[in-house]
């Protein structure tokens, strides 16, 4: 049966399965190896306890080990930083490339409780608590004890987060060399320009993807002097294509979890589950697998009607995603489950155009970032996902220091009021939780009640 | 029978017992918060039953609200107090729809429905200015009883202002509202109830109005609307009329 279980449990339950179970891929082992790394805050979660999961959780957790790996094998290493999705679709496109999301690391403080040192690094380097968590990546840069130092750093700047162009122009400053390219604010075609109709239903005038379009091929042509091979249209296409497998996968997971009557899969591993779409956790192929595992897991359950919460519990689209990953066990033992989500990327969850030039494809996709357009862009699709999964209330969490979720989660949470008269809470999640829990469970509890009451009519 | 409400504030406990078929209120009794919530909870609510003549047979239902609601080990069920307060002050005044409720260490605005059902609400417990543990320190500070900082703030010629923040709440997100530009009609419907301990503090009720710059209707008996709403609720789940 699905339940939620302990790191402590797993190990136990990882014995079971390593007896019992099929072969298991190399970085597979019991959860708790992680905790004497030093990921203490692992100890607090509760984790489902699929063999699935188990595997997503690994393959997180394994990442640095991996692009260790990945450069010992003669690889190429890139940091694709701030961008949400297109310039890893790019960099994988290349054989002997693997690409990285070093702003990942503003989890490490989130499950390494002690390890603190990162940010103390980015407060001495004037980057104090008032910027996002993301700031913990420069302390991993500047101890390299994390992840391995790129060969590349790509950068996105432009409509992207005010404090994370901040942080990286820090970085910049430290000596290393960042390659920038700008996206643009979308905006609306004027009356004499030429309308491209976006992925995710957004238009663009089209002096906007052109514009788009060359900063890609500058792109295209750094990664190609990197890894000494063309990037071609073929490899581009064949990139894309697989990137869609991630896209596909990820799109019928969302779907079956969020609609499912009894939820299948928890609100914390498919957090995780998502956040591969933009980063593939440095191994595409690998990423593929994992998730085909967890929607084998998901359909299995759902085939044979069973979940882990009663199918009464209150249906919640989540916005943003949390800096500390107990909020999401939190709001499943507060009454509440996962039917939709918006953690700032909803477009590299979208299948990429294949039917477009590859270029003019990866262009379009970047200006559909939602932090590419308007808060209300944004919030218009989170209205659409919202019916589309039948949520009952949003909760709007807030990342302190981040300039996106300070500024549109009011606009937001009044569009989605208006549109749709659901009940909204906003939250603040910083990275530590523990000293506020009792009152984010008094306002997750409170919207749990709400929508019952409202179930009453 | 009978249904009991307990609200666990952070500086007091309040619990209303009524009857579970008419909601008629039989008692209610307020004591100081402490260290051991369960213990002291449990005594005055023993001593609510002796008094009334009643024992713990005749309880049908306890829910708890508030705080510590989740430290009231006898409570049968636990409701936050942002759904009792709304139906509390619903029942004491049955046109509300707006709820400020100011209490020991936070403050909560919850807009109700034409129902009394909540529409929505927000919290501010960021900061304790305006809280009633805010005026306790004041008072003490000041050398009197919380009961006539209002006679004396009413005496002031020259308010001296003594931080850069708001007098009613620092921060909070009704003010962080209105600063938006929002149109007040927008935010609040009318009429506003205030209730929660700090309505008993005399001025609280003048500093909301001149604030927000509509009518507050002080709720009757506001410090025990959080107890009231929660005895209602545990009562609802045994006849949900």
């Amino acid at each position: 049966m699905p339940r939620q279980i302990t790191l402590q449990e797993w190990d136990q339950r990882y014995e079971q399965l390593r007896k019992a179970g099929p072969h298991q891929p190399d970085y597979n082992g019991p959860l708790g190896r992680h905790v004497e790394d030093g990921d203490t805050r692992l100890l607090k979660l509760r984790y489902d306890n699929s063999a699935a999961a188990l595997r997503l959780w690994n393959f997180l957790l394994t990442e640095e080990e991996r692009l260790h790996r990945s450069r010992a094998e003669g690889k190429k290493l890139v940091g694709t930083m701030k961008d949400l999705g297109t310039v890893p679709v790019m960099a994988y496109s290349l054989d002997n490339i693997a690409a990285f999301y070093p702003d990942g690391a503003w989890w490490i403080p989130c499950v390494m409780e002690s390890n603190t040192v990162l940010l103390r690094i980015a407060d001495r380097l004037g980057i104090d608590e008032s910027f996002c968590p993301v700031r913990a990546m420069l302390g991993a840069f500047l101890t390299g004890g994390h992840f391995p130092i790129p060969d590349l750093l790509i950068c996105s700047v432009g409509a992207t987060c005010d404090d994370f162009s901040a942080i990286a122009q820090r970085l910049n400053g430290l000596g290393y060399a960042i390659l920038w390219w700008e996206i643009p604010h979308r905006r609306r075609p004027e009356p004499d320009e030429v309308e491209v109709k976006l992925p995710g239903g957004f238009q663009a005038p089209r002096c906007q993807v052109e514009f788009v379009k060359s900063e890609l091929q500058r792109l295209k042509t750094a990664l190609e002097e990197l890894a000494g091979q063309r990037l071609d249209e073929k490899k581009l296409s064949a990139g894309i294509k697989k990137a869609n497998m991630v896209r596909t996968l990820l799109a019928e997971l969302r779907k079956l979890v969020f609609t499912a009557k009894l939820s299948p899969l928890p609100a914390l591993e498919m957090l995780i589950a998502e956040m591969l779409a933009i980063h593939f956790c440095s191994d595409q192929n690998e990423t593929i697998i994992v998730l085909k595992d967890l929607l084998e897991e998901v359909k299995a359950r759902i085939k044979a009607g069973i979940g882990f919460l009663s199918p009464d519990v209150a249906r919640i689209f989540w916005v943003n995603p949390v800096a500390d990953l107990q909020v999401m066990n939190l709001l499943e033992d507060c009454g509440g489950r996962i039917c939709g989500t918006e953690y700032l990327f909803t477009h590299a969850l979208d299948t990429i155009p294949q039917d477009l030039p590859p270029t003019e494809a990866l262009a379009q996709m970047a200006l559909a970032d939602p932090m590419a357009g308007s808060s209300i862009d944004r919030a218009g699709r989170i209205c659409t996902d919202i019916r589309t999964f039948g949520a009952e209330a949003l909760v709007i969490s807030r990342i302190p220091g981040a300039s996106h979720c300070a500024l549109e989660g009011q606009v937001i949470g009044e569009i989605v009021q208006d549109k749709l008269d659901i009940p909204v809470v906003e939250l603040e999640v910083p990275p530590f939780t523990d000293s506020m829990r009792p009152t984010l469970r008094t306002r997750l509890e409170a919207l749990v009640e709400t929508v019952r009451v409202r179930r009453e009519k | 029978m009978i249904c009991a409400g307990i609200d666990a504030g952070s500086r007091t406990i309040k619990i209303v017992l009524i009857e579970t078929d008419t909601r008629r209120v039989i008692t209610k009794a307020v004591t100081d918060q402490g260290v051991e919530q369960d213990k002291l909870a449990s005594q005055l609510f023993q001593r609510l039953l002796k008094s009334s003549g009643l024992g713990r047979q005749d309880v049908g239902r306890i829910a708890a609200t508030g705080y510590g609601r989740n430290a009231i080990s006898f409570a049968d069920t636990t409701i936050t107090e942002i759904t009792c307060h709304a139906v509390g002050v619903r029942r004491l005044v049955p046109n509300a729809m707006t709820v400020i409720d100011i209490g020991g260490e936070d403050s909560k605005l919850i807009r109700l429905d034409k129902a009394g059902r909540v529409r929505d609400f927000a919290m501010n417990d960021r900061c304790a200015a305006g809280t009633g543990r805010f005026f306790e320190v004041i008072a003490r500070r000041l050398g009197v009883n919380i009961s006539s900082l209002g006679q004396l703030a009413a005496k002031s010629r020259r308010p001296a202002p003594i931080s850069s923040m708001c007098v009613v709440f620092a921060e909070t997100e009704i003010i962080g509202l209105l600063a938006c530009g929002a149109a007040r009609e927008d935010i609040i419907d009318l009429p506003i109830v205030f209730t929660g301990g700090v309505a008993m503090v005399s001025g609280m009720d003048t500093a909301l109005r001149s604030a927000l710059g509509q009518a507050v209707t002080v709720s009757p008996d506001p410090q025990m609307t959080g107890a009231l709403g929660a005895a209602i609720l545990a009562a609802k789940q045994i006849t949900p009329y």
